[in-house]
Parts: structure tokens; sequence; C-alpha cells
């Protein structure tokens, strides 16, 4: 302890800067070290790690990654028109509709677990990939 | 936060992954990580595709590599030449150029995926202290492809925890660059007092 009291004392004396980026840095590995391990050892299920739905997902998003049809979707959102090409978020919609998007969340939510009961399941995974298309 | 960045590019697309990636290259605090992993969820369920993704990410990310080391071949070789008028520094200088000229390619490679945050610093001192364009250039896009393929192919796995999987690589990429920080501070001291001993031998 005393000899590593002197060996830090020797190169602070030496390179004041160089030693605290060194002490900075460790101790900042020690932070990044300690919360890689808990994601590691503390892994959530797949249920809680999954997103649940929110203003910025796309319909096909939503059937993706809750593994349901993309017609039930569709369905759910009640769109008339066709959507425009490339992302087209849950809160566009919600705007285009004159809904709030927290009422477009939930009638996917409602649709999504109806479709689920009807399928025997309670969760979107690991059940094979449904057809999206 | 997390969800302002999921937000921009549901609403802009590729160009808002090529604008964070040109930007966060040139030292800017963005996340191009998370537009990344972003892009590669709406690869997965079909709203982007994967070549406009992917080109996104590597164009942005290799100008803005391209940039920061033309700023640092300009500007930076200025401050380089001002630094060296003393002889202390010039020792100094000359030992980091000879580094440069012998690893400085592979630690460019490094810094554009393993060590992303120290990326735009590499290719600052990278231009100052001399290194290559050609050589420099290979090893960006060897290392750009990389990271993109990292990210995006994440994003695109993990399509429906993108906010996890962005929480977790922080962590592990946090992990890395302070090893590397430590890894660097430690040869610094290594080296002052190497040059220290020898300043008292010679008195």
């Amino acid at each position: 302890m005393h000899r590593l009291r002197h060996l830090i004392g020797r190169v602070w004396s030496a390179a004041p800067i160089a030693t605290a980026i060194l002490g900075i840095a460790l101790m900042a590995a020690g932070v990044f070290g300690v919360r890689s391990a808990v994601h590691w050892l503390d892994r959530p299920s797949h249920a809680e790690r999954q997103q649940p739905i929110a203003s910025w997902m796309t319909p096909r998003y939503v059937a993706r990654s809750w593994n349901v049809p993309r017609n039930v979707v569709l369905d759910a959102l009640d769109v008339s028109q066709p959507l425009p090409d490339g992302p087209t978020s849950l809160s566009w919609i919600a705007d285009m509709k004159g809904e709030t998007v927290e009422q477009v969340i939930e009638d996917l939510e409602t649709a999504i677990a109806q479709f689920y009961a009807e399928q025997g399941r309670t969760t979107a995974a690991p059940t094979p990939q449904a057809d999206n298309d | 936060m997390t969800e302002a960045i999921f937000s921009l590019v549901t609403q802009y697309g590729a160009i808002v992954i090529f604008a964070s990636a040109f930007l966060s290259c040139l030292a800017l605090p963005i996340p191009t990580s998370i537009m990344m992993l972003t892009g590669g969820a709406f690869v997965a369920s079909g709203d982007l595709t994967l070549w406009t993704v992917s080109f996104a990410a590597f164009a942005g990310a290799v100008l803005g590599d391209q940039t920061g080391y033309v700023i640092g071949r300009t500007g930076g070789s200025a401050l380089v030449e001002r630094l060296a008028r003393s002889p202390a520094r010039a020792s100094v200088l000359n030992r980091a150029r000879s580094v440069v000229a012998r690893h400085g390619g592979l630690g460019v490679f490094f810094s554009t995926w393993a060590v992303a945050p120290l990326g735009p610093w590499v290719n600052f001192v990278a231009g100052a202290t001399g290194l290559s364009w050609v050589r420099f250039t290979i090893a960006d896009v060897l290392g750009e492809a990389i990271w993109v393929t990292v990210y995006v192919g994440l994003g695109f796995v993990f399509m429906d925890q993108v906010a996890y999987v962005a929480d977790v690589m922080s962590d592990v990429v946090g992990l890395i660059v302070a090893l590397v920080v430590a890894a660097a501070a430690a040869i610094w001291i290594r080296a002052i007092l190497k040059a220290k001993k020898g300043l008292k031998q010679q008195a």
C-alpha cells in the first residue's frame, strides 16, 4: 500500500495531466464495466425488453415487432386512403384521422390483444414470424 | 431523448441518418448509433430499404471523416508547427509522427468503429501529423463499413427492442473507450518517465 502510494506520488509529480486522465479513464471504465455486467446478469425477458407502441412507430413496424399480420394493424387504424411511401408515423396517421395519438395507440393495443387471444398467444415472441404482407 | 431520435428517423428517413453520421464524425455530440439502429429496425419492418440506410450512414460517416482529416491537415498542421518551436515539444511531436506513420492506419481503422467516440479526434490528428491520405482513406472506408454493418445489423435483428440495445451498446462502447484512453494515458506516462530518466542520465 505504501509502495503504491509512493508510485502514484512519483507519477503524479512527473506527469500530472496524464495521471489525471488515467485516473478519470479508470473510474469511467469501472462505471461502464459495472453497468455492462449488470445488463448481462440482469437481462430482462423479451417481453420486458420489447418497446410499447409509441407515436413514432409506423404501421409496418408495429406489425413486425408485435408479430401480427399487417392487415390486423391496418384494420385497427381504419385508414381510408393509401399511406404514402416511406415511414409513416402513428402520430401522422392520428393527425390525418383527426384523433389523438393515444386513441390510435389504444385501438392498436386492443386489436393486437384480440388477435393474440384468438391465436392463444400471450407475447410477440417466440412464435414464428407472422405473415406481414 | 431516445423517442425524439426515433421520431426524427420516422420523419426524415435516410437523410437524417446521413446528416447525423456526417456531423458526429466532426465531433458533434449526436447519437448516430441510435439513428443507425433505428434505420436497421425500419429496414426490418420494410419502411426503408437496406441500401438507402447503409449508403446514407456510410457516405455521411466517410465524408465527415474526410472533412475532419482535411481540417487537421490545414488548420492542425499550423498548430503542430507552432508547438514544435519548443525543442522538448518537437521531440515529442517527432515521436508522435513516427507512431502515426507506423500505426496510424490501424488507429484510424479501430477509431471508426470499435472506439467510435474517439474517431473525430483521431481523424484530426491523422491530418495534422501527416498520415498519407490514401492510407487514411483505406482504413476509414474499411472501418466505417464495419461500423455501419454492426449498428444497422443490430437494428435489423433486434428491431423490436432498439432502445434496450442502444442502452447496452452505449455502456459496452463506453467501457472500451475508457480502457483505450486509460491505456493511452499509461503509455504517455511511461514515455514521460523514460524521457525524464534520459535527461537525468545526460546531466
